[in-house]
């Protein structure tokens, strides 16, 4: 417990341990309360314990876990970048492009390109490139505001995945494999962590009120994992949480008496039933439940901060405040000791098939402020060093244009090669890991699979993606399945 | 830059060569870095020599691979190559080391050590040999020739040149027609690529067609596959000739005799049923089995449940719904002896029977109305034929052997291509079964995902419902690597792969769901898994509701092409001017709908010419397409069917990857699975493959160590919360082992000798002791029986979602009892949250709500309703907030307990304890006790007060007094239906 953040760890297992021993008093007489603890301490983390568990009942909850070794980062906060930003006009420059301009692509390109039909030649960026920060690292002259960030960033330029088209190359992200039944990574992490706080979901999805990315609410689906892990869509307009409250209150007397009925049915009920933990669960679960009306509404009520906070996300402005607005909840999120928070966008906005100029103007017009805004706001209010950002989408783009019949060109999307950058907890700021070739399309140099990256994400917060491990149907199952991923250490801070 | 010979024209000039240039710049930058690129013989060999060469060197190499080279690396073994030099994720030498698979029984290789030969594999693996290697591969190097046909010609010229279309005359299959060649000669002259047709289509660009290769999902040829089919063309064209691998398990060297004698690869003989000391509880045979045990670990069955306890019990696990107040009180009156069985032959004679139990099976079959995997998540129009048939079958007590032969092979049954159409209702069933390896999802009608790997994740999916569901065998894993615990090598999995590649064949396949065929088409010349065999009662009702919008339609199209011949001449004389009118108008013909579409695609330039004429036309058009959508769809069947003629050969793939095909394969079934039974014997129909028949055969025999067994262990399961083996899907080492291995064998044996009837082994269950023993724990049986695994009182358990929902519905007289036909629509709220869209008189039981994959119902979801990716044996129980807060705060419960509320009102009137009474029976199907209805009476007349004052603050249309009686009530409901003893099974 050297590093810097030594002290919120500490706190953090603390408060774990406080809030399970007081878990444990209030239910620990006797026999019944050993039936619970059985059922609520189960270690999930090492094989050897999931294997010692094997048919024994389990109930699966979002109680805190200790992490394998000394985490990193306590909190995630993932920018889901959904579309495919496209690399060449953003982080990874490539002026060789100008040499092959216009000149069309090979048989061999042709079968990364999804839409064949409309495959043009080789295009340049059309946006400047400039040195930034003490590390000079290259941004694209549409990120003004996070270009003056990079000093707090790693990038790695030399992301690949193994699939052209959306759903799959989601899938992919999300759980490590092209198939739609598995866990995604937010399941993965809470699964194996639990969550800092009981009032509110462990895995928070902020999706935009424009439209859901592809995959939908699969994007935060726990696969076979109990559903407990599932990610929680909380809306940024309107109720936030599904059935928090009702369309019309009952008044409250009315209320009053309800919720004493209910409890005197069901502790009688219980009482009746000695023996049975399930009841004591599920008595639980309706306090929780209460506790979460009110605490959700405070955590996400975005008023209570100051007007300069919601200047700097963009509040005021048309083009930033929804975005704006996410980001701001998912700090208010991940300071109530939430695990977990995942920010998308609206549709599929990085998609830039058409018109990519003006198409990733918008997107980046609408994202670049309020990103910028999140860390350095986390700076200043100190959770930068315990909350892991990754920023990045499902591939990038091709370095060619794409041409519809009519209409200005834009990009198809291009798997084999593109980036996604980290900042915050545990992350080296202002370095650039790995290369793609000389046009932009193939990662060549220290190359790193979605795996890797996975890997990478849970080694940050205190897990070996090797241990981390749920038994289904006979299988050991793994985020990383059996995939030979590595963490990313060059990435790292010693 | 140097033009390629290859590519004298179009569009694909050697931009690759720019690609190999900037490829080969970053390795000479790679290079360059000298030091930290290792090299084999230096920093890789060392590693290997001391932790793998012991069992992959010289004496007997294991599994084939010789590690001590790095071209014995590249060679590999048995699982296919271990180096693929720079692609460390295909690379086995160290996925294997890293994942701590190798060193076997060793301890795992050190994290520098796997990072040290990642680092070697990317850097392209370089060893101090590689000037030889590469020398040897050049032009000399062998090409296999089952590689250049599994993974080029099978994917990229067998959909036009194979078993359903010879376009120009040319069939690829084999070296005899692809020799002889088509219209324009030879496609292929041994030795000589240059002059083979085959090589200079490709050169040329004319093949694979451009045009299609967007829409049917291919793509070109790669230079490194034309550089390879050169070779082979050079080497002689040789056609992979290897028979495909048979297994006989006598002298199988994958499979031995040890790990067949393995209990659950064993058939199960009836044991003898053990004596008790407390003969009084014994009700059923079962019930010896359980007690035997009991009273080894001093225990007993809990006394007898309370009679109403029973009868909701038996309610809900028969038919997933509470009793009526009528029916509780019906049972309290009844006072014969034997009123609980003959509650349990009256439940299982009722039609919710099967709609209880059909959900079950619906799950282990992963049924659902849309395709799921691609974002639009088509829907299934023709599903529920599907989900009818089961209900159907369970209703009617269809014996489980013929359940599952149905299921498997009913279109091999007989042939129903050479009937009349309309199917009569045998055939038209059959077909609807095979649905049954038709519900996984299946997104290939996607162009971006119908590519080869997509569908074979398709086929996988099914083989992984077949085999869970069927056989409780977890064969996933051997999809790509021999089966580390289980003995189901890959060989295997490819084999049973092959009985169902007649049906789905990965390089000639159907599209999930194209859907226009008529009620007569062809059989054989439908592009679609659907089928135009739906039953002649479907059809004539279809006809007959269509015939007269077909009627309207076609005098509307009449008289729009009237309108519209002179508009088109005028219109093509404008744009191309001089055409002969036999061009314009072919003899004859009349207007098509797609021209009629066509011409409304262009009102702009018509309406110049004349803006009256078109407006009508569009006026007439709207009309058209609008009597259009009135029509029904065509009663088509979701089915699996034997596609005809012989599919491709199945190989072997290495780790899954279609690009790495090892052997061929013949199909078959795992040679583990043989003791005592007849083997798989294929015998080819006049009309079908048979492969699938001689499956279904296999496994219904009376002896067969794992159908009878897995499907009584899953009955047990909805009963008892926990199997006898509690991995339903998984009898084999890896899975869990039975509690009562002997129950289980006799349940088995029983249910065979009963004829495979299912109703005669719920009877069994449900009048035993064991099921009719109380919940009610103590500390004893909690010390010495914490699970419940022994049964030593019935598992209080939660109800099912499905049931949560259903019985709302049921309580407040909302449920729709009206069975089968099209799902019900589902409509996604503002809010996000997925609900059923309300009708008259209510809702109808969740096996009817369409079931998109895409779209769950929330109230279903949140209480655990799975996520079909594929199936599901064993729904999880949770227990979260969001259900707390659905039941409480959603629409769906606050208004059903206000219609709750306006019934009991209805029913009994205004007398509180009368209607206390009343939303208790209903609710939680018992009379309150003496203190629930005083308490209950206190509370409703505080309620009622409460109410009063509210809307005594408003003005609200009704009366006062009577409205807020009313919403005291409901809110009374409401938190009766909140209570854990609504949702919780004593």
């Amino acid at each position: 417990m050297q590093t810097p953040n030594a002290m919120g760890t500490a706190r953090h297992r603390l408060r774990g341990r406080s809030s399970r021993r007081d878990f444990f008093a209030r239910v620990s007489d006797g026999l019944h309360g050993a039936a619970l603890a059985t059922l609520f301490g189960g270690d999930l983390l090492s094989p050897g314990a999931a294997a010692a568990a094997t048919g024994a009942r389990r109930v699966y909850d979002l109680k805190v876990r200790e992490p394998h070794f000394a985490p990193k980062a306590k909190s995630v906060i993932q920018f889901f970048m959904n579309g495919g930003p496209s690399q060449v006009d953003l982080f990874d420059p490539k002026p060789a492009l100008a040499k092959y301009e216009g000149q069309p692509p090979g048989r061999d390109l042709a079968n990364d390109i999804e839409f064949i039909n409309e495959a043009g030649g080789f295009m340049p960026s059309p946006y400047r490139f400039a040195k930034h920060g003490q590390s000079g690292m290259e941004v694209s002259q549409i990120l003004p505001h996070l270009s003056k960030q990079v000093d707090d960033i790693a990038f790695i330029r030399s992301m690949y995945t193994t699939h052209f088209n959306h759903e799959p190359a989601i899938f992919i992200m999300q759980g490590g494999r092209q198939f739609s039944n598995r866990p995604t990574i937010g399941s993965w992490v809470v699964y194996g962590l639990g969550s800092e706080n009981q009032n509110l979901p462990a895995y928070v999805v902020l999706d935009d009120p424009k439209g859901l990315p592809v995959n939908h609410l699969q994007n935060w689906q726990s696969g076979w994992l109990p559903p407990v892990y599932q990610g929680t869509r909380v809306r940024s307009e309107g109720a936030p949480l599904l059935n928090l409250n009702p369309a019309e209150e009952y008044p409250a007397p009315v209320l009053d008496l309800a919720r004493s009925l209910l409890a005197r049915m069901d502790r009688n009920h219980r009482d009746d039933r000695p023996a049975q933990p399930e009841l004591e669960a599920r008595l639980m679960n309706y306090e929780l439940a209460a506790r979460m009306q009110m605490e959700a509404s405070d955590a996400l009520d975005v008023s209570q901060e100051s007007e300069s906070t919601r200047e700097m996300y963009g509040l005021n402005d048309e083009t930033t405040s929804s975005y704006g607005k996410r980001c701001l909840m998912a700090r208010r999120l991940v300071e109530r000791g939430v695990r977990l928070v995942q920010i998308y966008i609206e549709g599929q906005i990085w998609d830039n098939h058409s018109d990519l100029d003006k198409s990733l103007r918008y997107a980046c017009g609408k994202t670049d402020q309020p990103i910028a805004a999140l860390i350095r706001d986390l700076k200043r209010t100190g959770l930068f060093d315990q909350t892991l950002l990754v920023w990045g989408g499902e591939f990038g783009r091709l370095p060619l244009a794409q041409s519809r019949e009519s209409g200005v060109a834009g990009r198809d999307h291009g798997p084999t090669g593109f980036t996604t950058w980290l900042a915050g907890a545990g992350v080296k700021g202002g370095t650039i890991h790995g290369a793609t070739d000389e046009i932009g399309y193939r990662a060549v140099e220290n190359r790193v699979s979605v795996h890797d990256l996975h890997a990478t994400i849970l080694h940050l917060l205190g897990m070996n993606h090797r241990d981390l491990v749920y038994s289904h149907d006979g299988r050991d199952e793994r985020l990383t399945d059996e995939f030979p991923a590595r963490v990313v250490n060059e990435i790292l801070r010693g | 830059m140097r033009a390629d010979p290859h590519f004298p024209s179009g569009r694909f000039v050697p931009i690759r060569s720019v690609v190999a240039a900037a490829l080969s710049i970053a390795c000479g930058s790679l290079a360059a870095q000298g030091p930290s690129a290792p090299l084999f013989e230096t920093e890789i060999a060392p590693i290997l020599q001391e932790r793998c060469v012991a069992c992959h060197g010289e004496n007997s190499p294991q599994a084939g691979l010789d590690v001590r080279s790095k071209q014995s690396l590249l060679a590999g073994g048995v699982s296919g190559p271990a180096l693929v030099p720079s692609a460390p994720l295909e690379s086995l030498v160290l996925q294997k080391t890293a994942s701590g698979a190798m060193p076997m029984g060793g301890e795992k290789l050190a994290p520098g050590e796997i990072d040290l030969i990642r680092h070697w594999i990317e850097s392209g693996a370089p060893s101090r040999g590689d000037a030889e290697v590469s020398a040897d591969a050049g032009q000399a190097g062998h090409v296999s020739p089952r590689e250049i046909l599994v993974t080029t010609i099978y994917v990229k010229c067998l959909l036009c040149h194979g078993r359903r279309r010879q376009e120009g005359g040319l069939d690829l299959r084999t070296r005899e027609t692809a020799l002889k060649g088509g219209v324009s000669g030879p496609a292929i002259v041994p030795g000589s690529p240059d002059q083979s047709l085959l090589i200079r289509r490709i050169v040329a660009e004319e093949m694979p067609p451009e045009e299609h290769q967007a829409r049917l999902s291919y793509r070109p040829v790669t230079s490194d596959e034309l550089d390879s089919m050169r070779r082979w063309i050079s080497q002689g064209a040789h056609w992979d000739d290897e028979t495909p691998v048979a297994v006989d398990p006598a002298t199988d060297p994958k499979v031995s005799d040890t790990d067949r004698e393995f209990w659950a690869f064993q058939s199960p003989t009836r044991p003898a049923v053990p004596s008790v000391h407390d003969r009084s509880r014994v009700r059923q045979p079962i019930d010896r089995f359980l007690l035997a045990k009991l009273e080894q670990n001093d225990l007993a069955f809990a006394p007898d449940a309370e009679r109403l306890a029973l009868m909701r019990r038996a309610y809900f696990d028969v038919t997933g719904l509470p009793p009526s107040p009528e029916e509780v009180e019906a049972y309290l009156a009844d006072s014969r002896p034997d009123a609980y069985e003959r509650l349990v032959d009256q439940l299982l004679e009722s039609d919710r029977y099967g709609e209880h139990w059909g959900r079950r099976w619906l799950d282990a079959a992963g049924y659902a109305d849309s395709e799921g995997q691609v974002d639009f998540d088509a829907v299934r129009p023709h599903a529920w034929r599907y989900r009818d048939w089961v209900i159907q079958a369970l209703n009617a007590d269809k014996p489980y052997d013929e359940f599952l032969m149905e299921q498997i092979a009913g279109d091999e049954l007989s042939n129903y291509r050479a009937k009349p159409r309309p199917l009569d209702a045998e055939d038209s069933d059959r077909l609807v079964a095979t649905g049954f390896l038709r519900m996984g999802p299946d997104g290939t009608y996607s162009v971006s995902q119908g590519f080869v790997a997509e569908r074979m994740t398709v086929v996988a999916d099914q083989l992984q419902i077949l085999t869970s569901t069927v056989m409780g065998l977890t064969v996933a894993c051997a999809r790509c690597h021999d089966h580390k615990y289980d003995p189901i090598p890959t060989r295997d999995y490819y084999r049973m792969s092959a009985i169902l590649r007649s049906s789905y064949d990965p390089y000639d396949w159907l599209s999930p769901n194209e859907a226009d065929i008529g009620p007569d088409a062809d059989w054989n010349e439908s592009n679609s898994r659907l089928l135009a065999g739906a039953p002649k009662p479907d059809v004539d009702e279809a006809s007959r509701y269509n015939a007269p919008i077909e009627e309207e339609a076609a005098g509307i199209a009449a008289e729009l092409a009237a309108l519209s011949a002179p508009l088109r001449r005028m219109l093509l004389d404008e744009k191309v001017p001089g055409l002969p009118n036999e061009v314009l108008v072919p003899a004859g013909r009349v207007l098509t709908d797609e021209a009629v579409e066509r011409l409304a695609d262009s009102p702009a330039d018509a309406s110049e010419l004349d803006p009256a004429a078109v407006s009508k036309a569009n006026a007439l058009l709207d009309s058209y397409v609008k009597a259009k959508q009135r029509l029904r769809a065509n009663p088509l069947v979701r089915a699996l069917f034997d596609m005809g003629g012989e599919p491709t050969p199945v190989h072997i793939l290495y780790r899954g990857e279609h690009r790495s095909p090892g052997p061929p394969v013949a199909p078959g079934v795992p040679s583990v699975l043989s003791a005592g039974l007849e083997p798989y014997e294929l015998e080819p129909l006049p009309w079908s493959s048979g492969r699938r028949l001689a499956l279904a055969k296999w496994l219904v025999q009376p002896n067969h160590p794992l159908t009878a067994r897995v499907m009584v262990n899953r009955v047990w399961q909805h009963y008892f919360g926990r199997g006898i083996v509690p991995t339903a899907g998984n009898f084999g080492r890896t899975g869990s082992p039975p509690s009562h291995p002997e129950l289980l064998d006799w349940l088995a044996v029983e249910f065979v000798e009963r004829g495979w009837s299912l109703k005669s082994l719920h009877r069994l269950i449900l009048t035993s002791t064991a099921y009719r023993q109380s919940s009610r724990s103590d500390e004893a049986r909690q010390q010495r029986d914490l699970d419940n695994v022994l049964l030593s009182r019935f598992p209080m358990r939660r109800l099912d979602a499905d049931a949560i929902r259903d019985s709302v519905l049921k309580v407040s007289q909302r449920l729709d009892l009206k069975p089968f036909g099209p799902a019900d629509e589902i409509e996604v709220m503002d809010d996000g949250e997925v609900v059923v869209k309300d009708t008259q008189p209510g809702q109808r039981r969740s096996i009817f709500v369409q079931q998109r994959r895409s779209k769950p119902v929330t109230i279903l979801e949140s209480f655990d309703a799975p996520q079909l990716k594929p199936n599901c044996l064993q729904r999880t129980k949770s227990t979260v907030a969001s259900q707390a807060l659905q039941m409480m705060n959603s629409e769906m419960l606050r208004a059903n307990s206000r219609y709750l509320a306006g019934r009991v009102i209805d029913e009994v009137g205004d007398d509180p304890a009368a209607q206390i009474e009343r939303v208790y029976l209903a609710a939680l199907s018992r009379p309150p006790s003496v203190d629930e209805q005083a308490g209950g009476t206190s509370t409703l007349a505080k309620m009622r007060d409460a109410w009063r004052r509210e809307l005594d603050e408003r003005t609200p249309m009704e009366p006062k007094r009577m409205k807020a009686d009313w919403l005291a009530l409901a809110t009374f409901s409401h938190t009766v239906l909140n209570s854990a003893e609504f949702l919780y099974i004593d």
